[in-house]
């Protein structure tokens, strides 16, 4: 018995052990980068593993006044907000149409979609640019939103078609017989009920949109119109004479996603969830 | 009966008005660039918009699938699935176990794993590499501590080495996120196998290999998808960290069809290595859903 006890002391030990040698690897490179973002020049180029002699903000505003930082901040935000939001407006009618309705050309119109989840995203990349060279629409915020909506749609409608089709029949048969069109219907009655899943989705694609790299590489070349991933690139590849504000527009671009994620981890993890399983 | 039809006639247009939207994009921005992109890569062009587009059949295949710089990145995208399987599956498959296990904090534990994915590849890829930095870095500082200042290199200009440094990143990044799809595996297998096994003496590592991974088998499948199918995808993590570079070493098919295409304005060639990626993956993916499907059969 003694013995019993004692061997499942040291699994429980080793399980805490391994645990928490993996969450400080997790967090390592960040306490490091954070640290070297408050030190001067000539102390990162002694080494970024070590305390500032002094705690020095000046980083900070030097990337904000250097690169931009915010306006870029500003710039991922606003894409990828957009680009939930017009996403879900498109996605929602057509997954009901599909979920509910038995025209013909609606099986085609589901194969379309589930194609689109099957292309990958660089297979675009010179039909778009040429695309959008001939509509003069490089660096309008307007053809990015239209584009990452394009490339989050099927996974959303797919999402939503799945969610709806498990929705009992009955729900949309009274409200039909109360007299409720489809689009009463979808904005009063499935839309409240869709909720969850919705927001999985708004997760999903806040994350990609955010973050998004190659579409705002060709699409965007006014240095003002950089998304955040793009002006941190620009960023450190040109101003390589002082490392300081590098760092502090690294950890800069991560405080949005780690609010996001602190106040509403939950959810996050179901959505990654439930984006990944859907293969 | 006229009445009927008019009202089917009206609903009818009305479905067709909520999917258009969506339809229209999708043709427009994915499935009518595929098709372009094959065209182009049929053609030779320069990307500019007076450039001519002059017609040259399968010469960009027959340079693509001809040139070392490409079965490099064929290379190098052989070694994010290796780093996949050999790496990040078992890490994730551990971290799953740990998060489900009985142990205090497993929320805690869970939502640190998790946290790189939300950080953003560009930030994380940026991160990295000043970490491997040669001079200021903290592997090089290590190494210059322990007296083995020889060990230090520039990791991320030395081929083989740099797409290596890459890929540990990714797994790094990833396996929370890997983690989640196992732990879902984990929770769903019922309390009484648990149960049964435990009155049959097989407990620890033995109920892991007999039990757990076994039940996990979706589970299992479901990485081997995203792993095989997105290794062929890298690109933000590849294209931050390295660039590519030096020389296309350490470039992905993604990273050398964007290079090739918007740097050397070969947009054929580029175009040739889409078709060939594209093919290759829903070759892939079809196979390893067919595996999938036959063996749940049995």
């Amino acid at each position: 018995m003694n013995k019993y006890v004692v061997a499942r002391g040291i699994k429980k030990g080793a399980q805490y052990f391994i645990a928490a040698l993996l969450a400080a690897v997790t967090f390592f490179p960040l306490i490091v980068t954070f640290i070297s973002s408050l030190k001067t020049n000539d102390e990162i180029l002694l080494g970024m593993f070590s305390m500032p002699k002094v705690w020095n903000f000046s980083n900070y505003p030097d990337a904000v006044r250097i690169a931009n930082a915010l306006k870029s901040i500003a710039n991922s935000l606003f894409v990828a907000i957009a680009t939930l939001v017009v996403t879900v407006i498109i996605a929602m009618p057509a997954a009901y149409t599909i979920a509910r309705k038995s025209y013909g050309y609606l099986k085609a119109v589901y194969i379309l979609f589930m194609a689109g989840v099957m292309v990958p995203v660089h297979c675009t990349l010179v039909s778009v640019t040429k695309i959008s060279s001939s509509l003069g629409t490089k660096n309008s915020f307007a053809f990015l939103i239209l584009i990452y909506t394009a490339f989050n749609l099927s996974q959303a409608i797919f999402l939503f078609t799945g969610y709806i089709a498990s929705l009992d029949r009955g729900l949309d048969e009274a409200a039909k017989i109360d007299g409720c069109g489809d689009l009463h219907l979808l904005v009063r009655i499935l839309m409240p009920i869709c909720k969850p899943i919705i927001a999985t989705e708004a997760i999903l694609v806040f994350i990609y949109g955010y973050s998004e790299l190659i579409f705002s590489l060709i699409l965007i070349t006014d240095s003002s119109k950089y998304t955040i991933s793009r002006a941190m690139l620009n960023f450190t590849a040109n101003y390589t004479t002082d490392y300081g504000p590098q760092f502090a527009f690294v950890i800069m671009s991560m405080i949005p996603m780690l609010i996001i994620y602190l106040v509403l981890h939950e959810k996050v993890e179901a959505g990654i969830l439930a984006g990944a399983v859907k293969g | 009966m006229f009445f009927k039809s008019r009202r089917y006639r009206k609903s009818f247009l009305k479905s067709l008005l909520f999917v258009l939207p969506g339809v229209a994009i999708t043709v427009a921005f994915v499935i009518y660039p595929v098709i372009n992109t094959f065209w182009l890569s049929l053609h030779n062009w320069k990307g500019v918009g007076g450039a001519p587009v002059i017609w040259v059949g399968i010469e960009n295949y027959v340079k693509t699938l001809t040139s070392p710089k490409f079965w490099n990145s064929m290379l190098n995208a052989f070694y994010f699935m290796v780093g996949g399987f050999v790496i990040l599956m078992p890490l994730a498959f551990g971290m799953a176990l740990l998060v489900t296990s009985k142990i205090r904090g497993t929320k805690f534990f869970k939502a640190s794993y998790l946290m790189p994915v939300m950080l953003g590849t560009t930030a994380v890829g940026l991160m990295w590499s000043f970490m491997l930095n040669a001079n200021f870095g903290v592997f090089a500082q290590f190494l210059n501590a322990i007296g083995k200042p020889e060990w230090i290199m520039n990791w991320l200009a030395t081929p083989t080495v740099n797409i290596w440094c890459v890929v540990l990143v990714n797994e790094w990044m990833y396996a929370g996120y890997n983690m989640l799809i196992f732990a879902a595996g984990i929770v769903a297998i019922p309390d009484e196998v648990h149960d049964a096994a435990l009155l049959d003496g097989c407990t620890g590592l033995r109920k892991i290999i007999h039990i757990t991974v076994p039940l996990c088998k979706n589970m299992f499948m479901v990485f081997s998808v995203l792993c095989i199918t997105g290794c062929l995808k890298a690109f933000d993590i590849v294209w931050s960290m390295t660039g590519g570079g030096p020389m296309d070493t350490s470039a992905t098919p993604a990273v050398l069809l964007y290079t090739q295409g918007f740097q050397f304005k070969l947009m054929g060639r580029s175009g040739a290595i889409s078709m060939i990626l594209l093919i290759l993956g829903l070759v892939l993916s079809i196979l390893l859903n067919n595996v999938i499907f036959k063996q749940d059969d049995m």
